[in-house]
């Protein structure tokens, strides 16, 4: 790795250790139980309540911390899903080629054609906003551009004259892909793993902002929904500590994930590939 | 100049009308797979959401009489699958899309009230997130790895991760709420059509600022960094070798020579925004409670008026889709090395 993105990789990868560690620790870090009213309705930042309560009298802060889990369970479950789909379609599309490539990459095409959000909007209203249908389609915004970026690296691969090489040694499919094509595959795959968690955890930010999560579910886009829906929220100074930190707790989680990603993505560097 | 030569169109040939009637069809392709889409779905979710509308134990029902008969003669749900389908297909070709539970009133006529708006908005954000993406691009890559081009660069990156429904709330409050400089929401002022036009369209152009600029800074990002990879592309090259020899100015040199090419790009990255952009004015319009088609799905989901939220979702996607036709269909003539 050159010098030159080393920064990238300690602030994001320290930023999303924290909040790994946040999430993993929610009960303990979070003094109150998120879901009841422990306080009176709308007070303002105390010793108690570090960052007040909403208008059912529960406590933000606590609801931040434990927001910090629901992000991270489907920031990773979505950006798996999608990665699996996407490096199953990039690399089958790479290696059948002929008339499976031409059609795994118009439906890729037809995808990304797509505005996303309607879509996701769209089946998330019809299908109910349950937890698993937001990872589902999250996942689904998520995998065709995966699979563009997945299928060109591995066409590039399967040129490059050392695969060639084993292959005219007669090394069986089996062997090329395990010893060449997944360590020379694996910087790109985890890089879009982590720029998708990033992505997948302000999607499901978003969709609970406009309304669509679990109901139940302690998310940041739903402290958001609630407080920018409340009438007192921008009269009053509530916004400070009602909708900024949870905005903040979206853009760190975002800058974070998109900076390690950006550390870990493979550039032209030949390096890369001889592993 | 080499510019000239490339930008001139050819001669149609056979093999490249055929080509633009392939790419017409492969989209017309796409619009129908979507028009189908947005049958199948309400019925085959689980929950059968719209038969949910009509069954007095569910949540969804509508209890108005003549909404719900609306609604039932609508969907066809007591005919054959293959039925409701063609009927469907006849009223889209109609531009019949249903009656709106919450207005009471065709979703054609709701949805053509606000797609104005929606349309100002966009293209007011779009232009001016080019503007800017192509401008700072160009000057970021002439002084590529030094500290103004590491700058924009780190600026822009950050700037591309904001949550635009967070920019957008901090933008009402410190701009509209602190400062007062901006109205808090909507798109005029209420009951202002009494008013010249001229004021009129100072007062919409007033409303427009926050949404519009919120929306284009989470556009510019992607257009600079596109810009800006061309051009870096583009300062290695002969012409500009030969330009400089020649003793042309700086500023000749590097707008009419490197940026000039280097604009090709930025049509794609226009047309490929588009979808993006639909998606980030969903989240504008429900913040600022700007009227357009975005905040109207938003409302019809809340209000779960699924005719009004299908005409959205319909044509908020084919919008997308036709206008990314016509920007591969415009590329391919300002490009004829990719007609072939």
């Amino acid at each position: 790795m050159s010098e030159r993105r080393d920064p990238f990789l300690w602030v994001g990868g320290g930023i999303v250790v924290s909040l790994a560690a946040v999430a993993i620790l929610a009960p303990a870090l979070a003094p109150f139980d998120p879901r009841a009213a422990t306080g009176p309705s709308l007070a303002s930042p105390s010793a108690q309540h570090l960052l007040g309560t909403n208008d059912a009298g529960q406590d933000i802060f606590s609801q931040l911390v434990w927001g910090t889990r629901s992000s991270a369970v489907v920031g990773l479950l979505a950006a798996s899903l999608a990665v699996a789909v996407g490096t199953l379609v990039g690399t089958t599309a790479a290696t059948l080629g002929g008339r499976v490539d031409l059609f795994a990459m118009r439906v890729v095409d037809l995808f990304l054609a797509v505005p996303a959000l309607p879509l996701l909007i769209l089946i998330a209203a019809l299908a109910g906003p349950t937890r698993a249908t937001v990872i589902f389609v999250i996942a689904l915004a998520g995998w065709p551009g995966i699979a563009r970026v997945v299928r060109s690296r591995a066409l590039t691969l399967a040129r490059s004259g050392y695969v060639e090489a084993a292959r005219g040694f007669g090394a069986p499919r089996t062997y090329v892909i395990a010893r060449h094509a997944l360590p020379a595959l694996g910087p790109i795959i985890t890089a879009n793993f982590v720029i998708w968690a990033g992505t997948a955890i302000v999607l499901q930010a978003g969709l609970a902002f406009l309304g669509l999560s679990d109901p139940t579910e302690v998310s940041w886009g739903a402290v958001l929904n609630r407080a920018l829906g409340s009438p007192s929220v921008y009269v009053t100074s509530q916004w400070l500590w009602w909708v900024l930190p949870a905005g903040l707790a979206i853009t760190v989680a975002a800058i974070g994930l998109a900076f390690l990603g950006v550390a870990l993505e493979p550039r032209s560097n030949p390096r890369w590939e001889r592993t | 100049m080499p510019v000239r030569d490339s930008t001139v169109a050819l001669p149609a040939t056979a093999a490249r009308r055929r080509a633009r009637w392939t790419l017409v069809g492969s989209y017309a392709v796409l619009i129908l797979l979507l028009v189908s889409l947005n049958f199948l779905l309400p019925r085959a979710l689980p929950g059968e959401p719209i038969a949910a509308l009509g069954d007095p134990r569910s949540e969804l029902y509508v209890g108005d009489d003549s909404r719900r008969a609306a609604v039932q003669r609508y969907y066809g749900l007591d005919q054959p699958v293959g039925e409701q389908y063609g009927r469907y297909l006849a009223g889209l070709v109609r531009g019949d899309l249903g009656t709106s539970i919450r207005f009471n009133a065709p979703v054609s006529e709701v949805i053509g009230s606000r797609l104005p708006w929606t349309l100002l908005l966009l293209g007011v954000a779009l232009v001016v997130a080019t503007a800017a993406g192509v401008l700072g691009g160009v000057h970021s890559a002439w002084r590529r790895g030094r500290r103004a081009d590491r700058r924009l660069l780190t600026l822009f990156l950050a700037i591309d991760n904001l949550p635009v429904f967070f920019l957008a709330s901090l933008a009402v409050y410190v701009l509209a709420v602190k400062l007062g400089w901006f109205p808090l929401s909507g798109a005029r002022t209420p009951f202002s059509q009494s008013w010249g036009p001229l004021r009129q369209g100072a007062d919409v152009a007033h409303h427009l600022v926050l949404p519009a600029g919120a929306l284009a800074l989470q556009l510019v990002g992607f257009q600079y960094l596109v810009m800006r990879a061309a051009m870096v592309t583009e300062l290695g090259s002969d012409h500009l070798l030969l330009g400089r020899a020649k003793g042309l100015s700086e500023r000749v040199l590097k707008y009419r020579y490197a940026a000039r090419n280097a604009l090709l790009p930025s049509v794609t990255v226009f047309a490929l925004q588009l979808g993006f952009a639909v998606t980030a004015a969903i989240f504008v319009e429900t913040v600022f409670a700007y009227p357009g088609l975005g905040s109207l799905m938003i409302e019809s989901v809340g209000e779960r008026d699924y005719p009004l939220m299908q005409g959205c979702f319909l044509v908020l996607t084919v919008l997308v889709v036709g206008a990314n036709l016509l920007a591969e269909l415009a590329y391919r003539r300002l490009d004829p090395r990719m007609a072939a």
